[in-house]
């Protein structure tokens, strides 16, 4: 988006933020097998408690957030507390009730289970 | 004539430049400088530092990093955090986007103050990665009583 339509539109956009929260997208890998979509997200910080996904119509969204460690007055503060987020569009046949999270050392791991009906079949050929 | 053509054309692209340029400054004060776009140019990892009183405590984002992947080292007051993340793609599946990139990386801080290596501890949770860096007792911080005659 270039500037201009960028700073006409910021009303739209950006609506007033109520926290001093900044939105970040997390780096992901998405990797695909005949049984299902493996999504792999960095999320450093973020506790299981604070992880939400949700897919609806066709949209899956991934949600966290990180506290701020208040230890003591800052020297270097490269972070803060901050809101992950990013949403994606999954293809029809993902079996919504069988998807499976799982988070270790920061880093959140999806299964998203493909419905028997998009599984690749193998057919047979009869001789008669 | 081609040859003007091409000035012409190079002028445009400086100005396509400065128009990245603005782009990337008015994104950095939206989000109060913090970098919300995927780049790779940003420091890997993270960090920060707390004078937490009688500790300097550091802590990293280290997502995806073994333990045993990591190496920290403290020499002549300079704390290093080296380590490597692997790749780490699954057999048998095909890759459709790829953001977390595998890569050694390494970083060097300055401690304001001496600590007490051998009392130095490093935990991980959550992907973040937290050393505590007990100061030493010269660089403590002291209550002075005032006392009154």
């Amino acid at each position: 988006m270039d500037t201009g339509s960028k700073m006409t539109k910021y009303d739209e956009r950006a609506p007033e933020r109520v926290q001093q929260r900044v939105t970040v997208t997390p780096r992901v890998d998405v990797y695909e097998n005949a049984n299902e979509l493996l999504l792999v997200a960095d999320i450093p910080g973020a506790t299981k408690e604070s992880v939400s996904i949700q897919l609806d119509k066709g949209q899956l969204t991934i949600e966290a957030s990180r506290r701020e460690d208040k230890i003591g007055s800052p020297l270097v503060a490269e972070y803060r507390a901050i809101d992950y987020a990013r949403v994606f569009a999954i293809p029809q046949g993902i079996d919504g009730s069988k998807i499976d999270a799982q988070l270790s050392g920061g880093v959140l791991r999806l299964r998203l289970p493909k419905s028997e009906a998009l599984k690749p079949r193998r057919i047979e050929v009869r001789a008669n | 004539m081609l040859r003007q053509l091409g000035e012409f054309d190079r002028s445009f692209s400086m100005l396509d430049e400065l128009r990245r340029r603005m782009d990337r400054m008015w994104q950095d004060w939206d989000t109060d400088g913090y970098s919300t776009e995927l780049s790779s140019a940003d420091a890997w990892p993270r960090v920060n530092v707390f004078d937490a009183g009688a500790q300097i405590v550091v802590q990293a984002d280290v997502p995806g990093v073994n333990e045993k992947d990591l190496q920290i080292a403290m020499n002549q007051g300079v704390l290093s955090i080296a380590g490597e993340r692997k790749a780490e793609a699954p057999e048998g599946y095909v890759v459709h986007r790829r953001e977390r990139a595998a890569m050694r990386f390494s970083r060097a801080f300055n401690l304001p103050v001496p600590v007490e290596v051998d009392k130095t501890s490093a935990t991980m949770k959550d992907g973040v990665l937290t050393i505590t860096l007990p100061k030493s007792p010269e660089a403590q911080p002291r209550k002075i009583d005032v006392s009154s005659r």
